[in-house]
């Protein structure tokens, strides 16, 4: 029996809907079956609360009197980017201050701002007819500003290596800190709840889905960054990175509790976001796809040590990973995550609420991402003479 | 009484087995969870110690009469909770396994009981929520 987004959202909007995070239904349709369980749920939720370094913020500060065109842009010491109209910016969540002792950056900028602090904001510009101010220096918070959206190139990445580091030496990496000779391993996926991994080949999930980010609502805007899909599969589900999504959302809709600046020692400044998605069970596909469990979910080893070419040393499930320690050739190695599972089932918890209280509605996309997409290495090369182009 | 005590050597006291005193003078059995000596012959022991209230205050001031420097370890590993996001970076690295996930919320506790105080947890954490006191 299949069910249109419209039948849905009158559901949500009567508060009748059924809805379950992509927890809770991995045990519904144990018991009652795929069948059974798309009649009767309407809307899985899903969640992730990760590390997104591809994060930032679009900001406009309104004019001053005299007017100023900012083209050297710093809030709070971090660098914004000055190459857009007048008082328009982008700030970038990896950004670091100056002053790196500091361990902030543009991710702490952005949480700041969520949470309703002021912002020390000093601009210069070259002086124009037009805009005669040279240089400012006050200022500023989430209400001053006019507008105020994360637009975040590559987030929610669809599954992730696991880390470890046979090398003799502790590493400091975005994965956390890896113990020598493989003592340790860290993964970053919230596994069955993850939004791409409950709906792998995104059949539902498209340009204009409405999803909860940071605590707003926000929008999936394109595909992100290193889309790819060529990636080897299990049970349908990729074992590697593969699909990312572009995302868009309201700051001023946010809570600082979903975004936060990280200072991750030795790599340096990311965001930790939440992000979640709810998928409508338009049909029993969807629903078995989103039924997925962390025991058929898959993730490889790779050794952190090697600069790069690092070739999958083991496959593990996320229900192995989870479980505190996995098995390398007959060594024990103690596992932990860099995403939050508790933050991803808060996500998914929250989003199922807000669903169930009518105040979340179901957006149709009205364009579906990429069905190939592959990733290009960079290459080091010359440039080519102009006939070659 | 279980009491958890940081002792502080130098060079001069150094070949002094605090243990052995312990045990002797005062039928303690302390249990050693972290000794260091380093280069210059300083470095330090922490050791977990049962005994009466008495008693375990007799023998610490020995042990301060012999030129060590003694402390108490309470609050030696602090967790600001408001800023922990739970990501369990720390989980895997702490030696004394402290730190574990709830089960059911699959929050990140942390068992300041077995912290050995070896501080390798305090830069896991990217949130700066872990602090060593000591
Ligand atoms: S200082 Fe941190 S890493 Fe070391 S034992 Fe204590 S809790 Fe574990
Ligand atoms: S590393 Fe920090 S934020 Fe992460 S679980 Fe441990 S204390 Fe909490």
């Amino acid at each position: 029996m299949a069910k249109t987004y419209e039948e849905i959202n009158e559901k949500i909007r009567s508060k009748k809907a059924v809805v379950c995070t992509a927890e809770e239904v991995v045990d519904l349709v144990r018991k009652k079956g795929v069948e059974k369980a798309a009649e009767e749920v309407d809307v899985v939720t899903t969640g992730t609360f990760g590390a997104m370094c591809s994060s930032g913020a679009f900001l406009n500060f309104g004019h001053s009197t005299p007017p100023i065109r900012m083209t050297n842009i710093l809030l709070n010491g971090v660098q914004a980017y000055g190459g857009l109209a007048a008082v328009d910016t982008y700030i970038g969540a990896t950004q670091m201050t100056e002053d790196s002792e500091k361990g902030y950056g543009g991710a702490h900028v952005i949480e700041d701002l969520i949470a309703g602090k002021d912002i020390h904001l000093r601009a210069t510009g070259p002086g124009t007819d037009c805009y005669v101010r040279k240089e400012i220096d006050t200022y500023v918070s989430l209400d001053d500003l006019n507008e105020a959206y994360l637009y975040n190139p590559r987030n929610s990445y669809q599954n992730y290596g696991v880390a470890t580091n046979t090398s003799d030496k502790a590493l400091y990496t975005y994965m956390g800190k890896l113990l020598p000779k493989m003592k340790n391993a860290s993964y970053s996926s919230a596994g069955q709840l993850s939004p791409l991994l409950n709906d792998p080949h995104c059949d539902v999930i498209g340009i204009g889905t409405r999803i909860f980010l940071g605590g707003g609502e926000g929008y999936v805007s394109w595909q992100g960054t290193q889309f790819k899909t060529d990636v080897e599969e299990v049970g349908g589900v990729p074992v590697a990175g593969a699909r990312t999504l572009a995302v868009i959302g309201d700051m001023k809709q946010m809570d600082p509790y979903y975004v936060r600046g990280l200072d991750i020692h030795g790599y340096g400044i990311s965001l930790a976001l939440g992000i979640g998605v709810p998928l409508p069970i338009l049909d029993e596909g969807v629903m078995a796809r989103a039924a997925v469990s962390d025991e058929d979910l898959f993730a490889e080893m790779l050794d952190y040590s090697l600069p790069s070419g690092r070739v999958p040393m083991a496959r593990y499930s996320y229900a192995q990973l989870r479980s505190g320690k996995i098995e390398y050739q007959g060594k024990t190695i103690r596992t932990s995550s860099m995403s939050s599972y508790a933050g991803a089932k808060k996500v998914a918890q929250e989003l199922k609420d807000r669903i169930e209280r009518g105040e979340f509605l179901l957006n149709a996309p009205s364009l579906m991402l990429p069905k190939a997409g592959s990733v290009k290495p960079l290459k080091v090369r010359e440039a080519r003479r102009c006939a070659e182009r | 009484m279980r009491r958890k005590v940081r002792v502080d050597f130098d060079e001069l006291n150094v070949g002094e087995s605090v243990a052995y005193i312990l045990a002797t003078e005062f039928g303690l059995k302390p249990n050693i969870v972290k000794a260091q000596v380093n280069d210059d012959s300083s470095g330090l022991m922490i050791f977990i110690v049962d005994g009466e209230e008495e008693l375990l205050d007799k023998a610490m001031g020995r042990l301060k009469s012999m030129g060590f420097e003694v402390r108490d370890l309470e609050k030696h590993i602090t967790r600001d909770k408001a800023r922990c996001w739970s990501c369990g970076a720390c989980v895997s690295i702490c030696p004394s396994k402290s730190f574990t996930y709830d089960p059911e919320t699959w929050e990140v506790h942390l068992d300041i009981d077995t912290c050995i105080a070896c501080g390798s947890c305090v830069t896991s954490c990217s949130v700066k929520a872990l602090k060593l006191n000591i």
